[in-house]
């Protein structure tokens, strides 16, 4: 009997030294994206991505909080429902909506990571897990696993340059994982190939999007109908 | 060369006063003008029936119903439609004469044979021209004019392939290029059928039920027709689609050409020999 009391002193002490440590690397964090307003930038667009043939792109990114994001460039282009750039500083700043715990630590990029779990409170949000690993020296996002109802998990991995004040990065790279594309031959009236192998079809195939930033400019107070106008 | 010229210039008058030749541009009209008008009601509608497979997982940005993709899909659609249309016209250009008894006067003309046969075939070729600027004009010019431009989404069986709108317009003047080679066989093809026969129905039926036919098998997925596909002048038709891929197949689309062009050369050949040799009896 001592000793299962010890041990839930123990487990009780640590838990409480985790969520503690969480919530000093998440507060340090949200001072970042306290003092982010606006931006925009330059980005160019890789695209790696399973059954989609697309050139990589040139384009100009604005954002605005609390989650107004648009890139305008020329052309068609594809990015992730749940979007990093837009809806992360959002979620991290809403501290009543979810609760958090270190996991552990792992060294990703030559940083020193805590492995932070945002678990939810509110039923009704989109997200089922968060989990984000954190420079415990400098705390910025080095790499987040974010699981929500409607849009799956999506991974990303981010790159700092010289905007680490506003936990800003110079490149982030979207891992996806995407179902073989499988288009009837007689729809897309392809009579020269042969139909895709059904076996194949449903195997998911992994890809990723890199966004690399440059030329950032903070809180510049750029007109709200950057988010309205028209798509080219 | 002058009666050459002539018969041309006669052929080219007799193809403009039938007016079966007409019912091809109405054809053309109508169903571009009636696509154009679904898409431009019902557009993302349609269109998510082609991106449902990306929908979940990405939000698509940019103009993607725009005038390319609007003529990929109309020229998509009517290749398979147009060389019924051709085989109209040319399927009974010689068998039609020959049902009238009116060849006996053209063959009293002192230009021979082949240089009569020449002459209906190049007559063919120009309404096919016409037929395939008129889809040319509305598929990519109107469409453009009421959906914008932009990047082209091309839909292929393996892939989605984002055409960049910079680097689109050569690949639509060389679509149109093998386009009027794939209509040019089947040009080739109905004159062809119609030396052979002496009423003018069977060769347009028989032009069309061979097109019918030769889809029918390239279409189907069946490992026994995996060797005779590449044999089928159908499927080296729709080559021009191999232009929006990435990247372009180009030893593909030289073989599908040369391809084409023996089967002209061919079909050519054959009417001129056969017509050389005939007995005009009715």
């Amino acid at each position: 009997m001592k000793h299962l009391l010890i041990l839930i002193f123990c487990l009780a002490s640590f838990y409480s030294k985790a969520d503690a440590d969480a919530k000093q690397i998440i507060k340090e964090l949200n001072r970042k994206f306290y003092a982010l307003n606006d931006y925009s930038a330059n980005i160019f667009m890789k695209f790696d991505i399973p059954g989609v043939k697309m050139n990589s792109m040139n384009g100009k990114v604005f954002f605005r909080k609390p989650n107004r994001f648009r890139i305008r460039t020329k052309g068609i282009f594809f990015l992730p429902k749940q979007n990093p750039m837009q809806n992360i500083s959002n979620m991290f700043l809403d501290t009543s909506a979810y609760t958090t715990v270190i996991s552990g630590y792992e060294v990703v990029d030559n940083r020193k990571c805590a492995i932070i779990n945002m678990i939810p409170l509110k039923n009704e949000t989109d997200l089922i897990l968060g989990k984000f690993w954190v420079d415990e020296a400098n705390p910025l996002i080095i790499k987040s696993q974010i699981t929500t109802k409607n849009n799956g998990t999506i991974e990303t991995q981010n790159y700092f340059g010289d905007m680490v004040q506003y936990a800003l990065p110079s490149k982030i790279v979207i891992h996806i994982e995407i179902n073989k594309m499988k288009m009837p031959k007689m729809m897309a009236m392809d009579l020269k190939k042969k139909s895709v192998d059904k076996s194949k079809v449903n195997l998911k195939e992994k890809g990723s999007i890199e966004l690399n930033f440059s030329g950032y400019k903070i809180n510049t107070k750029f007109p709200d109908t950057v988010f309205t106008e028209k798509e080219e | 060369m002058k009666e050459f010229i002539a018969i041309f210039k006669n052929e080219l008058y007799k193809t403009a006063k039938r007016p079966r030749t007409y019912i091809g541009f109405g054809v053309i009209l109508f169903i571009c003008l009636t696509l154009q008008a679904a898409f431009y009601n019902d557009g993302k509608e349609i269109l998510s029936f082609f991106t449902n497979q990306i929908d979940n997982l990405f939000n698509v940005h940019g103009n993607v119903l725009n005038g390319n993709l609007i003529c990929f899909l109309l020229l998509q659609t009517l290749i398979v439609q147009m060389p019924l249309l051709v085989a109209l016209v040319t399927g009974d250009s010689v068998s039609g004469e020959t049902a009238s008894g009116t060849i006996r006067f053209l063959l009293a003309t002192p230009a021979s044979r082949s240089k009569i046969i020449l002459a209906k075939w190049l007559s063919g070729l120009c309404y096919t021209l016409l037929l395939l600027g008129l889809l040319g004009f509305m598929a990519l010019v109107v469409s453009k004019w009421i959906f914008g431009s932009g990047d082209l989404m091309a839909l292929n069986s393996e892939a989605l392939t984002i055409i960049r709108g910079d680097d689109i317009n050569w690949r639509w003047a060389a679509a149109f290029v093998i386009a009027f080679l794939s209509l040019a066989v089947v040009a080739s093809l109905g004159q062809m059928i119609s030396c052979f026969i002496d009423n003018s129905i069977t060769p347009i039926v028989s032009v069309m039920a061979i097109i019918i036919i030769f889809t029918i098998i390239g279409m189907f997925d069946l490992p026994s027709f995996d060797l005779i596909r590449p044999l089928l002048f159908t499927t080296h038709m729709i080559s021009w689609k191999s232009l929006f891929e990435d990247p372009i197949p180009f030893s593909d689309i030289y073989f599908s050409c040369i391809v084409l062009i023996i089967h002209i050369v061919a079909f050519l050949s054959i009417s001129i020999f056969y017509f050389n040799r005939k007995d005009i009896l009715t």
